[in-house]
Order: C-alpha cells, then sequence, then structure tokens
C-alpha cells in the first residue's frame, strides 16, 4: 500500500473537521472502551493471562525460526505448501503465479491486513483475476476504493448512509436505510461470490507450530466460505504470527475478543489443516500458506521486538486519544494507532513515517489494554530517538532542544534567563494574565491561550523570602 | 538462496545465532510444545460444564433445549422448525440419519448442503462450557457446510461431550483423534457483524439461528 | 526529616504559587524542605522528543543536587514518572550508576502520594468548594496516582463532582501539545466539555502542564468563570 504518514499532521487537521468521521468515531469509542472494560472485568485472572500471553510470544519469537520449521514440516505433511516470501512483491509473484496456475477468474478474500500490506488486490486484478473482499467491512470499502481505517473493524469510519450510497451504485437497487436490510443485500450479493470462486484467500490469525495449521477468528463466517468451499485456499501471513501449541491459541483467544470488541469470544474460530482428505466432501484441493517477512526480521532480537508479540486486536488504537480524535486514515499506511505508529517505521522506514511516532501524549493507555503488555510508548520513544539521531525532525525542533539543553544544564543561565522570561511574557500578556499570540509557539496559541506567568520565578521568591528570614510561608 | 534461506538467515542473524537452525533448536521447540503449557484459567472455566454451557449459549444468542434422550431429537427439531415457521426439510450429518425423522414430519436428507438447504442438522464432537462453543470436526461424514450454507443450524449436545475450556476440548481430540481434522470449527452463536456503524446484525453470511438440543 | 523540594520547571517558571502551596504543606507537617537552587528540569521534555543524552546529563544533575535528602517530593506525575520510573527501567538500566538512580527513585515521591501514604497528614478543612478533578496520565499509570489528590481534596472540605473521563488525556504530552496543535487542542476541549459537565466551577490537577493547557482551552473559550488549580494550593488554603 502506497504510504502517505508524511502528511499525518495535514490530513489529521482535516478528520478533525470532518463531521461524518467525527460522529462515526464517537459511537465507536464507547462501545469499544466500554465493552472491552466489561469483558476484562469478568476475568479476575486478566492479568496471569495477560503475562503468561505475553511469555509465550517472546518465547516464540526469540526462537522464531525452529517454529516456523516446525511449522512447514508440520503444515506440508498434510499436504500443504509452504511458500516463503521476503518482499511484498515475491508475495504477489507467488500468490498470482498460483492463480494462473490453477486458471482462476474470481477470488474472495477473508480480511488480511497483510493483504494490504503487500496491496495483494491490485497484483491479482492486473493479473486479470476478480477478487471480492468479503468482510462486510471491506467490501464496504472494495465498493469505496478506500483503505482500512482500522484493523478489526475496518469501515468504522463510514456512515450507514455512505454506505447506503455505495450499494445503490454497486447493486442497482432501491436504496436502503436500515442497517439489517443492507447487511441482507450484502449476504445475497456474497454469497453468489462464495459459491462461484475459483480461489479463496484468507489471513491467519496465528498459525500453530505444533500441527501445522492456519487459523482465522471472524464472526461473519465469510473466512469459513472462504476456506471451504473454493479449490484452491491461499493463507497470506506473517512470520511472526506462529504460536507453538493449541493451548496457545486457547490463551490468547481468550484475551483477542475480549480485548477488540469486549465479545467472550468470536463466532467462528477456524483452524483449517491440509487439504481435503480421502472421502471429504468439502474442502480445497489445494492449500498455500504464503509465509511473509517485508520488515518483520528486522525486529527480531533488536530492542523493538516486543512489537512482534502483537496479535492485532485493535485495543490500543480504540483507547488512544489521538486515534479517536482523527480516526485511521490520518496515519498513512495499513496499521494506525500506537501499534501502527511503531509498525509503519518499521515496515516503509522511518524516513516516510513523518509524524508517527510523535502522534502520541504517551498517556499510557495503550500499553494498560494491550493483551500481550507491549510497551507501547516506549517502542514510539525509541523511534524518535532514531529520528532525532538522524536528524529527522525539523530544524526548529532540533535547535530548539539543543537550546533548552544548554540552558537545563547551566543553572546560572537558567537562573537568569528564567527570571527574564518570566518577566517578558508576564509584560506580553498584559491585564489579562494570559497569553493569545507567542511566536514560535502557534502550535499552542491557535487553539489555547497562555496561562501567563506571575513576573517572577519561584526560585527568585524563594530567595527572596529566605533572606527575609523564617520560615517560608 | 531462495527466500527462504534469506528469511531463516536474517532471523538467526538478528537472534545472534549462528549457521542453520541445528538438531538440538528444533528438539528444543518440539519440547516445548509437548509440554503444552496452559496459562492460568478464569474461575468462568472451571464450573460445572453444563450449567456454564447453558448461561453462555444464551450470551452468545444459541437457543438451547433440554431433550430427554437421542430418539426424541427429531420431535423437538420439528417443534422448533415448526414455532419459527421453518421448513420441515434439512439436510444432516450421516450419524443422525437413522433416527426417526420422518416420524416428525422432517424431511432429511444425507448429503451435502447446498445453496438451497434451509436447514442444516449436525451433533457435534464436543461443546465448551466456558464460552458456549460448538466444536464440529470435519470427515467424509461430518462436512462443515452443514453447519455454514443453511440459515438455521441444529445441532444435538450431548451433555456428557461439554467440556470445561478449550484446552480440554484439545485434550480431548488429541486421546481420541490423534490429530487435527482438515476442518476444526468452533461455532459461538449464528453469523453476526457490526460492521455498519457497530450495529450488530445477525446472520451475516452463515446461520441466522444457532439451536442447540441437548441430550443426556 | 530532610525533604528536597522539586518543584518543577513549569512551577517555577508560570505558577511558583504551587511550589509555595507544596513546600507550605511539608513544613506544616514538620518537614525540613529544602531547595536545591541549581535545579532546573528532570529531563522529560528531551527524553520524550528523543534526546536520549541530554535527558541523562539532566537525570545525572537531578540526582546530584538530591543526593543528600531522605526524600524528594515534587508536585508533578509527570516529573516523578521520569525519576521514579524510567530512570530505573530505561535510561540507568545496566549503567555504573544504576544503583544510585534506584535509591533516588525509592524515595522521590509525587506530592499526594508523600502526603498521604508517608507523612499520613490530616488537613483541616479548609475550603467548600465543588470540585473536579482531572487525572494525568503519567501519574495515573506510570505512578498509580488515584486515590490520593482525592482523599487530599476531601479532607480539605472540597466535594468532589466526578466528570466523564476523568483518566482521559487533556492532550498535553509536552511538546505534543505544540507539534501537533490541532490534535492537541481538541483533545483540551473534550476535556472542556467534560468539565462543564460535571457543573464544578473549580477544576483541580496534579501537574502544571496539564492545568495550563486546560485553562488555555476555557480561556480561549471564553470561560472565565472556572477556576483551574493544582490541588497543593487547594488544600493548603492558598487557592487565590
Amino acid at each position: 500500500m502506497q504510504v502517505k504518514s508524511m502528511h499525518f499532521k495535514a490530513t489529521s487537521s482535516m478528520k478533525l473537521n470532518d463531521a461524518v468521521l467525527q460522529s462515526a468515531m464517537k459511537k465507536a469509542k464507547g462501545k469499544f472502551v466500554d465493552g472491552r472494560a466489561a469483558a476484562v472485568a469478568e476475568i479476575e485472572v486478566w492479568e496471569d493471562i495477560r503475562a503468561h500471553a505475553a511469555a509465550l510470544r517472546d518465547r516464540v519469537i526469540a526462537n522464531l525460526d525452529a517454529y516456523l520449521l516446525e511449522f512447514e514440516a508440520n503444515a506440508t505433511k498434510r499436504g500443504a505448501v509452504v511458500h516463503w516470501a521476503e518482499s511484498a512483491t515475491e508475495a504477489n509473484d507467488i500468490i498470482v503465479k498460483i492463480a494462473r496456475d490453477n486458471a482462476v477468474k474470481l477470488a474472495t478474500k477473508s480480511k488480511s491486513m497483510v493483504s494490504e500490506e503487500i496491496s495483494l488486490n491490485d497484483a491479482l486484478e492486473a493479473a486479470g483475476v476478480e477478487v471480492v473482499e468479503t468482510d462486510l467491512g471491506e467490501y464496504i470499502l472494495q465498493l469505496a476504493k478506500e483503505p482500512p481505517s482500522h484493523i478489526v473493524a475496518p469501515a468504522v469510519h463510514k456512515s450507514k448512509e455512505q454506505v447506503a450510497e455505495l450499494f445503490v451504485n454497486a447493486h442497482h437497487k432501491p436504496r436502503l436505510t436500515d442497517i439489517p436490510a443492507m447487511t441482507l443485500e450484502a449476504r445475497e450479493v456474497l454469497r453468489n461470490k462464495f459459491l462461484s470462486a475459483d480461489m479463496g484467500i484468507s489471513g491467519a490469525n496465528f498459525i500453530i507450530a505444533e500441527t501445522g495449521t492456519t487459523l482465522t477468528v471472524t464472526n461473519e463466517g465469510n473466512a469459513d466460505m472462504v476456506t471451504t468451499i473454493p479449490r484452491v485456499h491461499v493463507v497470506v501471513t506473517g512470520i511472526e504470527k506462529v504460536i507453538p501449541t493449541l493451548e496457545d491459541f486457547a490463551t490468547l483467544i481468550r484475551l483477542l475478543p475480549r480485548s477488540a470488541i469486549g465479545q467472550t469470544i468470536s463466532n467462528y474460530l477456524t483452524l483449517t489443516t491440509g487439504v481435503k482428505g480421502q472421502g471429504d466432501l468439502d474442502g480445497p484441493e489445494q492449500m498455500h500458506i504464503v509465509l511473509i517477512d517485508a520488515g518483520r526480521t528486522k525486529l527480531v532480537g533488536r530492542d523493538m521486538k516486543e512489537m512482534l508479540r502483537c496479535i492485532r486486536c485493535g485495543a490500543c488504537m480504540n483507547h488512544c486519544p489521538v486515534y479517536q480524535n482523527v480516526g485511521g486514515h490520518a496515519y498513512g499506511w495499513v496499521y494506525p494507532g500506537p501499534m501502527g505508529s511503531v509498525l509503519t517505521p518499521t515496515y516503509v522506514g522511518i524516513e516516510n513515517a513523518g509524524d508517527l511516532p510523535n502522534a502520541a501524549t504517551f498517556c499510557g493507555e495503550c500499553q494498560v489494554v494491550c493483551p500481550v503488555k507491549i510497551p507501547l510508548p516506549d517502542l514510539m520513544r525509541k523511534w524518535r530517538e532514531r529520528q532525532f539521531e538522524q536528524k529527522l525532525r525539523p530544524w526548529g525542533e532540533r535547535f530548539a532542544i539543543g537550546l533548552w539543553s544548554a540552558f537545563a544544564t547551566r543553572p546560572t543561565l537558567y537562573a537568569f534567563s528564567t527570571k527574564v522570561a518570566a518577566r517578558v511574557s508576564a509584560w506580553w500578556a498584559g491585564d489579562k494574565r494570559r497569553i493569545t499570540w507567542l511566536p514560535g509557539l502557534d502550535g499552542w496559541t491557535d487553539g489555547r491561550d497562555m496561562p501567563a506567568p506571575t513576573g517572577k520565578t519561584f526560585r527568585e521568591l524563594y530567595a527572596a523570602r529566605r533572606s527575609g528570614g523564617g520560615r517560608l510561608s | 538462496m531462495s527466500a527462504r534461506e534469506n528469511i531463516l538467515q536474517r532471523i538467526r542473524a538478528q537472534s545472534g545465532r549462528q549457521g542453520e537452525t541445528n538438531d538440538a533448536e528444533r528438539a528444543a521447540a518440539r519440547e516445548h510444545i509437548a509440554k503444552h503449557a496452559r496459562s492460568p484459567l478464569p474461575s468462568i472455566a472451571q464450573g460445572d460444564p453444563v450449567t456454564g454451557f447453558i448461561a453462555e449459549c444464551a450470551r452468545v444468542k444459541t437457543s438451547v433445549e433440554q431433550v430427554a434422550s437421542l430418539q426424541a431429537v427429531p420431535q423437538a427439531a420439528a417443534r422448533y422448525l415448526s414455532e419459527n415457521a421453518l421448513q420441515m426439510h434439512a439436510v444432516g450429518w450421516s450419524a443422525l440419519a437413522s433416527l426417526d425423522w420422518q416420524g416428525a414430519g422432517i424431511d432429511f436428507e444425507d448429503r451435502l448442503a447446498n445453496k438451497d438447504d434451509l436447514v442444516g442438522i449436525t451433533d457435534c464432537f464436543c461443546a465448551i462450557g466456558e464460552t458456549g462453543t460448538l466444536l464440529l470436526l470435519s470427515s467424509p461424514t461430518t462436512p462443515k457446510l452443514h453447519a455454514l450454507l443453511p440459515e438455521t443450524h441444529i445441532c444435538v449436545v450431548s451433555r456428557a461431550r461439554i467440556v470445561t475450556c478449550m484446552e480440554d476440548a484439545f485434550g480431548l481430540l488429541r486421546k481420541e483423534r490423534g490429530e487435527l481434522p482438515r476442518a476444526t470449527f468452533f461455532v459461538s452463536g449464528p453469523s453476526r457483524t457490526a460492521d455498519i456503524e457497530q450495529t450488530i446484525v445477525i446472520g451475516a453470511h452463515g446461520p441466522y439461528r444457532v439451536h442447540v438440543l441437548l441430550v443426556p | 526529616m530532610k525533604v528536597g523540594l522539586f518543584v518543577t520547571c513549569l512551577v517555577d517558571l508560570v505558577r511558583p504559587n504551587i511550589g509555595f502551596a507544596a513546600l507550605k504543606l511539608l513544613e506544616d507537617a514538620g518537614c525540613t524542605v529544602v531547595f536545591p537552587e541549581s535545579q532546573t528540569c528532570c529531563g522529560q521534555p528531551g527524553y520524550n522528543s528523543g534526546a536520549r543524552e541530554i535527558s541523562k546529563v539532566l537525570a545525572r544533575k537531578v540526582l546530584s543536587e538530591f543526593r543528600h535528602c531522605d526524600y524528594v517530593v515534587a508536585p508533578s506525575g509527570s516529573c516523578s514518572g521520569q525519576m521514579k520510573v524510567h530512570t530505573v527501567e530505561d535510561l540507568f538500566k545496566g549503567e555504573p550508576d544504576e544503583a544510585e538512580f534506584v535509591a533516588l527513585a525509592a524515595k522521590w515521591y509525587e506530592l499526594s502520594d508523600f502526603l498521604v501514604n508517608v507523612l499520613k497528614i490530616e488537613l483541616l478543612p479548609s475550603t467548600h468548594s465543588s470540585v473536579t478533578y482531572h487525572d494525568s496520565c503519567s501519574g495515573l499509570r506510570e505512578l498509580n496516582i488515584k486515590a490520593q489528590p482525592r482523599i487530599l481534596l476531601s479532607a480539605a472540605g472540597a466535594t468532589i463532582n466526578e466528570m466523564v473521563d476523568c483518566e482521559k488525556c487533556c492532550g498535553f504530552g509536552g511538546t505534543f501539545s505544540i507539534k501537533l496543535g490541532d490534535i492537541s487542542t481538541r483533545m483540551a476541549e473534550n476535556k472542556c466539555v467534560n468539565i462543564a459537565a460535571s457543573e464544578a466551577k473549580v477544576l483541580v490537577g496534579g501537574d502544571l502542564g496539564c492545568l495550563l493547557n486546560i485553562e488555555g482551552r476555557l480561556r480561549r473559550n471564553g470561560d472565565n468563570i472556572t477556576k483551574v488549580y493544582h490541588f497543593a494550593e487547594v488544600i493548603a488554603g492558598m487557592a487565590h
């Protein structure tokens, strides 16, 4: 997917004034945040499960090669073909070739953020394959020709009126006004696609080393259609998704839907192991699993390796005050919110990630709600350190830090300059005791006044009172 | 070098390990897998599994009816279908074909479900109390489509086959089957979506109704 | 008991009254308070801007200034988080002076935490205001400052009208408030809406950065009625 993260600041300012988006984000916030809180409150050992989950993810990441090889051996035993792709291009080439080899005309697809990373739909369409997204949210966005704005609820930014408009144009039927009717109309359109597709493409929430299994978690059941009906099934997933055992899946599934949308369990958990067996009436004849690197190995063994624990629940963005106010598109690539602000620079390069590592107040909510305890603010800060070291931040900002450091490390100079600053800004503020415009700080004063200093620093007043003798109060 | 070797090599280099993944490392991974370590269980995964199952089914909108015996299943299914004004015609799994469906007024076909089938009847490998979940395993006689394509899915669950948690279901699966079938399918309630304005709508792509007939 | 007062750079420059309120509270409770006059900044602005080495220089400076104290107290959760958490868990982890920072972290307290859990002070009611409290992020999530300021405010006679989302970030975030001013302003605006809905006419918090941000938005909106105070000012009877 094309990277637009460098425009975060401008885009986010625009999104703040997008009424439809603002209304959609307000609705979503209540459901995600309150829903999660209630679901988590039911589990008295939540913190113990989180700790166990973080440790199990760490163990895999620390021995990623061994677990991937274990997965490959077991999947192969069951008739699946395991492919490895270092880059988006390699992955697309592999999948296009599978489609060509099998004369695929129509592919149905269940939601996969990895496929968004590599722009798989574009590659298949260029090769003459019709690709239909079947997750309702993704289907809506395919009609709108937009990328997802959330990793779990991709069309969270859309209003039902916008969806109705898209359906009128695509389905050539009367305009609908209620959500169940729209869902039914999409069901009917997509049912035909499910039944006639030659190839099914799914992502994988996890892949299990023990059994060579890939698995999907959905509420709609679309992934089940996609992995059961077509004669060829292609799984596209990242190498970090491997977990050792079925028990590990049981652990993670206690965390995932609760963290994502406050559900105790998702409706359909589908473990797919190999191809249609002897005598089976349904299931694909071929199963291809494409394991993608595309930047993931850069995190292995390094100071941001915790990011590879991520199970893609979306809780960090749901709770992020920045995401809540600007939505996902402002982030300019596949992954929005705090996890995106760490992953985007990793996958597309820090020089292309613009303000993303700075798109956080470090309020820490993301870290508190992360089911696998990823220290997201710390990881964003590490990216800020890289930006600082590589001089990637604007000149003015670097100058300001240099200036601040020069003063803060020299107490006499600092005392003098703050004394002057307190007086000058008190004078600048005037009788109202607040500053409405300050050169260089218009980022603040555009939307807020600056309550003015009172004229003398604490240090001065303290010295004065002490020379006056006695207690200070 | 192939992409596979490059990726594996990069992982090892980043982790500070030399050469290819060796036998000891592979064995260590296998040993860890063999432990099948479990995380701490919440109390909802520890109570009486049948009570838990019934309560959790209500939460995921699976309806449950207790039935006196397996033989009484067709009558109960017929009652459910007629109360909900549904078609008395079903496609079902072979193991259930010998029940007296005709006597209950249901036209029961033992074949693969297709797009025109409105009612699918299956049993299950086991069910899970913690989450009100049905576990279906695919096989030549238990295809997955019965639980997916029809608008109504009726599932026969034996009380004796309700386990407390997913870990126990996997334990049972290892013990009785040895390995996973092609499709290991956990169903918790009817298909749903909330993709338009986070409004929950039942019946996105799969069944609108999941009805459990609970037999001894 | 010798208590070092780390007054914070913002209080020093913008609202010295908070520093004197903290001083009064500590001295009234019998502490011998010292104010090392060479103190400047804890280093957090640099740390959060990626200037790691500079922040370490400043943290070492703070260490040298307060080494001799039995306790260090700061009227800020944010600076306290920097000195109690980030120095130990990140900046000096595995470094030769790690142990010294661990020792400093152990004796460093955010003001409300110190008053409630170390001094266990008893306040006489000095106000009858109805206030609403904004939980600043660092104090809340890094140091678990939640009950302490409320206990103190209640003891001082204040009634707390909790606002919706009192734990939600106000949008300050240090340099974030300038770098991404539009988003920061919107977050402050959301906070103002919740403050208004609480019907309290006084906003109280524990970090001056957040208070300046929220007050700045209130005033820009033309609200000159809602008062904004640090809890130290309220409970010391110095809110004026």
